[in-house]
């Protein structure tokens, strides 16, 4: 699970990142809104956390820009402006919810978990397949109640794949959603963490569909 | 200070001067053409006692004139006094008409300053929200700073936190209440009450997204409030969002005009608040329970904000078995231009 991060305070977007990237995601950052707009355009984001005053370009007008141009990734804004007539004009412009600063990081966390949940069609806080639990809250996952170490690579990639289980996940888009932006990005590194996987999780837990992608087995 | 002289008396004393010196000069020319011309004596007996009676009233009539005029050019000054009297009570945004020469430059003066008052006004709000909103991030840093040493000192990440929380409250009160204060004698203040309430029931749902809500809206389009439409939304996204976090499953949103002004009620079908703790819960950052989410303050802006539009928020019980909130606007002044 991959989440951009837009806020012009370097200090509060290196707090959010650290927080995010603790909780197993693969974090970007953007400092203004030309960034963000190219960040979002050329990347792929499972959530946006977008701070509406921003330099340049404010939050909102970015926002527009998305929804027009189709992407419709889960938006949580954070404002500084607290007020209902601005919560409806986020909401009316794309956003999914919304935090007024100050806010606790905790509920930034809940709140990204809960959007990237909900855009995936998943009802339960916790991801369940086969005898794999995971739990985003947490960002722990176990085997038939044991639980199991990952990497914070083998950690995206899983819970890209479960909050996608119900579909092939070709190997690009996985790809996409697990690397930051400007990491070495090399699809050999992918099988490996796929291999690691299988090893700690079931070989049958990841299936290899040819040509195509992974899926999540159902049984693993 | 000594007071100054009413005007109609000086211009009917002026009048009166003028009349004196205009006789005076007749009587003057009179007498010269007299001993020029001995015969025209006769001519002017008998014009003049012919028509006694006619002369008499056209004398009357050239005098009632007089006084009609000067009444009529005074008559500016108090409907000038009218429409400022207007502007104050935020009924006109400016001086419209037009008035005599002498008045005009006075009235266009007068509409400058008015312009320049709300321009200053404006400034004036632009720079509280910009000082509100500087101070959000750095505390919302401060806030982080102080989560993140949670686990070395318990006791002073609590303190900070729950300082940094109080801040928070204090710079949305008192942002909400200038700005009311300064919208408030707005003329321009109109909102359908439709218009926000939709925007609000759309954000609502989708904010609480998770609860499975049903917000029921029976609001005319055409119902319309005196308020500004941000703080319309303010008022009714406190009292929307209250009965959201209470509501089992569903919110009746609903309004209707009574006599001047129109009553907006929100209903919800939750527990409902106790009698006693009614009033408490409209004071100021008090909380009905500690446990419910969010600040105690929303309630307090909502009466606040409606009691600056000579208006009032109350708290009932709903026939639906929850709480009923009441909000009581002005309605929106028609535009008569």
């Amino acid at each position: 699970m991959r989440v951009l991060v837009v806020e012009d305070e370097r200090r509060l977007a290196t707090e959010l990142a650290a927080a995010l990237r603790d909780a197993g995601y693969a974090v970007d950052c953007a400092e203004d809104g030309e960034r963000a707009d190219f960040l979002a355009q050329t990347e792929r984001y499972d959530a946006v956390v977008l701070d509406l005053g921003l330099p340049r370009i404010d939050g909102l007008t970015i926002l527009r820009r998305w929804r027009d141009a189709g992407l419709s990734m889960p938006v949580l804004v954070l404002t500084a402006r607290g007020t209902w007539h601005e919560k409806v004009q986020g909401i009316d412009g794309g956003a999914d919810d919304y935090v007024a600063k100050p806010f606790r990081i905790e509920e930034v966390l809940a709140r990204v978990r809960a959007l990237i949940r909900r855009s995936s069609g998943q009802a339960s806080p916790e991801l369940r397949c086969g005898e794999v639990t995971l739990d985003p809250r947490s960002a722990r996952v176990t085997l038939a109640g044991r639980p199991v170490k990952l990497t914070s690579h083998e950690y995206r990639l899983l819970s890209y794949l479960m909050h996608h289980r119900d579909r092939v996940v070709p190997r690009v888009e996985l790809s996409e959603h697990i690397y930051e932006h400007g990491s070495d990005r090399d699809s050999n590194t992918l099988e490996v963490f796929v291999a690691r996987l299988r090893r700690k999780l079931g070989n049958a837990f990841i299936e290899t569909v040819r040509g195509l992608g992974y899926r999540i087995g159902d049984r693993p | 200070m000594r007071r100054a002289l009413s005007l109609r008396a000086r211009l009917l004393f002026g009048a009166l001067l003028w009349t004196a010196g205009l006789f005076i000069l007749t009587a003057f020319l009179h007498s010269h053409v007299l001993s020029a011309h001995p015969a025209l004596p006769r001519l002017f007996n008998r014009v003049f006692l012919s028509h006694t009676s006619l002369l008499g009233v056209v004398a009357l009539v050239c005098m009632a004139a007089g006084l009609v005029q000067v009444r009529r050019g005074l008559v500016s000054f108090s409907d000038l006094r009218a429409r400022l009297t207007a502007v104050r009570d935020g009924r006109e945004p400016r001086l419209d008409g037009r008035y005599p020469g002498e008045v005009q430059p006075l009235v266009d003066e007068l509409n400058a300053l008015l312009a320049d008052r709300d321009a200053r006004v404006t400034r004036a709000l632009a720079k509280a929200g910009d000082l509100a909103h500087g101070l959000k991030t750095p505390l919302a840093i401060l806030a982080q700073e102080a989560e993140r040493t949670g686990g070395r000192d318990g006791d002073v990440a609590d303190t900070i936190g729950q300082q940094v929380e109080r801040m928070r409250r204090q710079i949305d009160y008192h942002l909400a209440h200038a700005r009311a204060a300064a919208s408030t004698t707005d003329p321009a203040a109109r909102c359908h009450v439709r218009v926000s309430v939709d925007g609000l029931v759309r954000t609502l749902l989708r904010l609480h997204d998770s609860r499975r809500l049903t917000i029921d809206v029976d609001v005319p389009a055409d119902h319309e409030v005196r308020a500004r439409r941000e703080d319309l939304d303010e008022m009714l996204g406190n009292l929307l969002d209250n009965a959201c976090k209470w509501a089992k499953a569903r919110v009746v949103v609903a309004s209707l005009v009574d006599g001047g002004g129109v009553a907006i009620t929100i209903d919800d079908d939750g527990p409902g608040i106790e009698p006693s703790m009614r009033e408490a819960v409209l004071g100021r950052g008090v909380r009905a329970d500690e446990a419910a989410p969010g600040s105690g303050l929303g309630l307090a802006i909502v009466r606040d904000l409606a009691e600056l539009y000579g208006g009032s928020v109350a708290l009932d019980r709903s026939p639906a078995g929850g709480a009923r909130a009441t909000l009581r606007l002005p309605k929106g002044i028609v535009d008569s231009r």
